[in-house]
């Protein structure tokens, strides 16, 4: 039953939301039920560290590793719905585009993120992954101006070509199942192919097949080059606190489901095929991502960029595997969620301070709003894997991992990548933060809703940083554990 | 042998020959109400193959699955279609980026491609080579549509035609995923479907025209 609970709260708290014509009610009830869905994702946290897994009916599960996923969604989400609420206030009312709609398909979103992460069925799985795109296009279309309209098209348009790639692999890999001798009802059920998967190793090449077209489904969600095109205009375009949890959330769900395949593939044909899929669109992703870093000119465009950059560290974590490379990777997942978060959120300020996000029109930010500043700064720290913050760590574990298994190619680039993507951060935001201002911004200050959550994200990427906690490495351990 | 066996055997020895046919006549279609009214041809004959397997393997779930297509792919999509082009009060023309030449080579050779792909496959899993082959070329088909016709309706064609050649390869390969899940892709492709037709009312609210290959605001 209490795995229910969470999906229920989303999906009635989207219809409730709708009804309050009130800016200011629909805010407040938002965040009302953000704190009853965030408290029984923490219930089942809890349960799943207490008893292991749980199960409900034939398609809802919960064990380590998506528990682990729930509690990135639950503190993300947490911080989004704060944020937003002052975000918000400016917002007019319009057609899908008051606050009230926002609220309610930011619950539908979390309600089908929720759902990826419960499910014991690929095909549910499958389906929650396509409930994201949707339930998330109309949000990256929110503002409907010429760049949001273009950006939630592609958005919609790219999305749902590649995750029908992942239809097909989804089917695939059933037909292994039922050839392997399965029963088709519980062929793409997750426990029982856990159990079967000793048997699918007799036909290779479907199970192969399955995986290459499960990457290149699931990975154009995650954002792989060369599938990512979708990604930095759905970020840019879209309102700040849905950058957020699009980059923060989202795109580790998606990853969430390459974990589940990787282990059955793994288990069935061995790892050294899902591996080297991984590596290879791993290393890609940081090597494109990090050039691209260098021309951007739009402070979100940066981020997004950055976002697929921090993807492809992840996957190169999980194609490395072993016990540090998992726990990288794992322990990254949740490290990039905190820091982009944090980016994002001060990328909002900027926005609403100055009315653009264009880099080179703005100087001497530092002097004028040395608040937001201050958390770019911190941010931007991190997120380049600057010690003390969290990220040092994670990606310290997964290039000793590197170095470890002798890989020195992959390690090599990674390190190039994070030395080219240090230098663009620090150019940007030199002359973003440096020099004399040439503009000053109606109001400096920052909202309680504002300094509050960003205060708790730097909080968080610092004691991370200095020392992981350890209830949290247990849950790392936990969710390690599923995956091997 | 009964009338509903020998019609039965026709369905699942014939429909890849008429899925080529549609295929064909797709790539050339210059008019969009013509692309819808093949793509609800083309979804008949995937309803009828339903209705044959459903029948052949005993399947009660088949019967459900294939009156879904009936209602929904058959006749609620195209009508949906045929309202959104009148509502829009769009041109009928798909807005080709290849001549009709020109796609015809390109819809042979990736009918060819899908043979071939599937040669090696096919015997492993004992399933007819052609099906296989409709399906891979219905899938192909589908993402050409995509890339070559700016229109926004023709691209969520492009998508259906896509998923149909996704649907066909699981109901020949496995008889089809269970039913829930099945239903499930349905919905999403409904909301899918709905949510599209909302944003090509934005984007010709916002732009003044349908063509998607114009939206090039966004890049780098």
């Amino acid at each position: 039953m209490i795995l229910l609970m969470p999906l229920l709260i989303a999906l009635l708290g989207a219809f409730v939301v709708l009804g309050f014509r009130n800016p200011r009610l629909a805010t407040r009830a938002a965040l009302l039920i953000g704190g009853l869905e965030i408290a029984s994702l923490v219930v089942i946290v809890w349960q799943v560290h207490e008893r292991g897994a749980l199960q409900v009916g034939r398609y809802l599960r919960v064990d380590g590793l998506s528990s682990f996923f729930l509690m990135n969604i639950a503190f993300i989400s947490g911080l989004v719905l704060v944020y937003a609420s002052g975000y918000l206030s400016h917002t007019g009312e319009g057609r899908f585009s008051s606050p009230r709609w926002f609220y309610a398909l930011v619950f539908l979103f979390l309600f089908t993120m929720i759902s990826v992460c419960l499910s014991a069925n690929l095909g549910l799985l499958w389906i929650m992954m396509e409930g994201t795109t949707l339930a998330s296009a109309l949000l990256v279309g929110f503002y409907n101006t010429e760049g949001a309209v273009e950006a939630g098209w592609k958005y919609l348009m790219v999305c749902t070509v590649g995750i029908a790639f992942a239809l097909f692999g989804t089917i695939v890999l059933y037909l292994a199942a039922v050839k392997a001798g399965m029963n088709p009802p519980a062929a793409l059920n997750w426990v029982s192919l856990m159990d079967a998967v000793p048997r699918m190793g007799l036909d290779p090449h479907l199970v192969k097949l399955a995986f290459v077209f499960i990457i290149v489904g699931y990975g154009t969600k995650i954002g792989f080059v060369p599938m990512h095109s979708w990604l930095p205009d759905a970020h840019a375009e879209a309102p700040t606190p849905i950058s957020a949890l699009l980059s923060a959330v989202l795109l580790n769900c998606a990853m969430y489901a390459v974990m589940r395949y990787e282990v059955i593939v793994s288990h069935s044909v061995g790892p050294a095929f899902p591996h080297t899929l991984l590596l290879i669109f791993g290393v890609l992703s940081i090597v494109v991502a990090g050039l691209l870093i260098l021309v951007q000119r739009n402070l979100k465009r940066l981020m997004a960029y950055s976002s697929v950059e921090h993807m492809g560290i992840i996957a190169i974590g999980l194609g490395l595997g072993g016990p540090l490379g998992l726990f990288g990777a794992l322990l990254h997942t949740f490290n990039h969620s905190v820091a982009k978060s944090l980016l994002f959120f001060s990328a909002g300020n900027v926005r609403h301070n100055f009315g653009t996000l264009r880099m080179d029109s703005i100087t001497g930010m530092s002097r004028t709003m040395p608040q937001t500043s201050a958390a770019l700064i911190v941010g931007g720290l991190a997120i380049v894997g600057l010690p003390p913050f969290s990220l040092f760590i994670s990606e310290f574990a997964i290039l000793s991992q590197a170095f470890t298994q002798a890989q020195y190619f992959v390690a090599t680039l990674f390190l190039i990548t994070l030395s080219v993507v240090f230098g663009g951060f620090a150019y940007h935001f030199l002359r973003l933060l440096g020099g004399e201002p040439n503009s000053v911004p109606p109001s400096s200050k920052l909202i309680p809703s504002e300094y509050s959550v960003m205060g708790i994200a730097a909080l968080c990427l610092i004691c991370f940083g200095v020392r992981v906690p350890h209830l949290f490495s247990v849950l790392v351990q936990e969710a390690i554990a599923v995956l091997r | 042998m009964g009338l509903v066996e020998i019609a039965t055997g026709k369905v699942l020895s014939s429909f890849s020959v008429f899925l080529f046919l549609t295929i064909l006549l797709l790539v050339v279609a210059r008019r969009i109400s013509t692309s819808v009214l093949l793509f609800s041809v083309q979804s008949a004959i995937i309803a009828a193959e339903v209705f044959a397997t459903g029948f052949r393997e005993r399947l009660a779930e088949a019967y459900v699955v294939g009156a879904l297509i009936l209602v929904i792919k058959v006749v609620a999509i195209p009508r949906a279609f045929f309202g959104l082009v009148d509502h829009l009060k769009t041109s009928h023309d798909v807005k080709a980026s290849t001549t009709p030449t020109q796609s015809v080579f390109i819809a042979a050779a990736m009918i060819y491609l899908s043979y071939a792909a599937v040669h090696s496959y096919g015997q492993s899993v004992h399933v007819p080579e052609d099906a296989l082959a409709a399906s891979v070329a219905l899938i192909l088909t589908g993402a050409f549509l995509m890339v070559s016709r700016n229109k926004a309706l023709m691209q969520m064609l492009g998508l259906l035609v896509l998923e149909n050649g996704i649907f066909l390869a699981a109901l020949t390969t496995t008889f089809g995923m269970p039913l829930v899940i099945e239903i499930g892709v349905f919905f999403d492709i409904l909301i899918g479907l709905l949510l599209m037709g909302i944003f090509t009312f934005r984007i010709r609210d916002t732009f003044d025209h349908l063509d998607v290959s114009k939206l090039r605001r966004l890049r780098g």
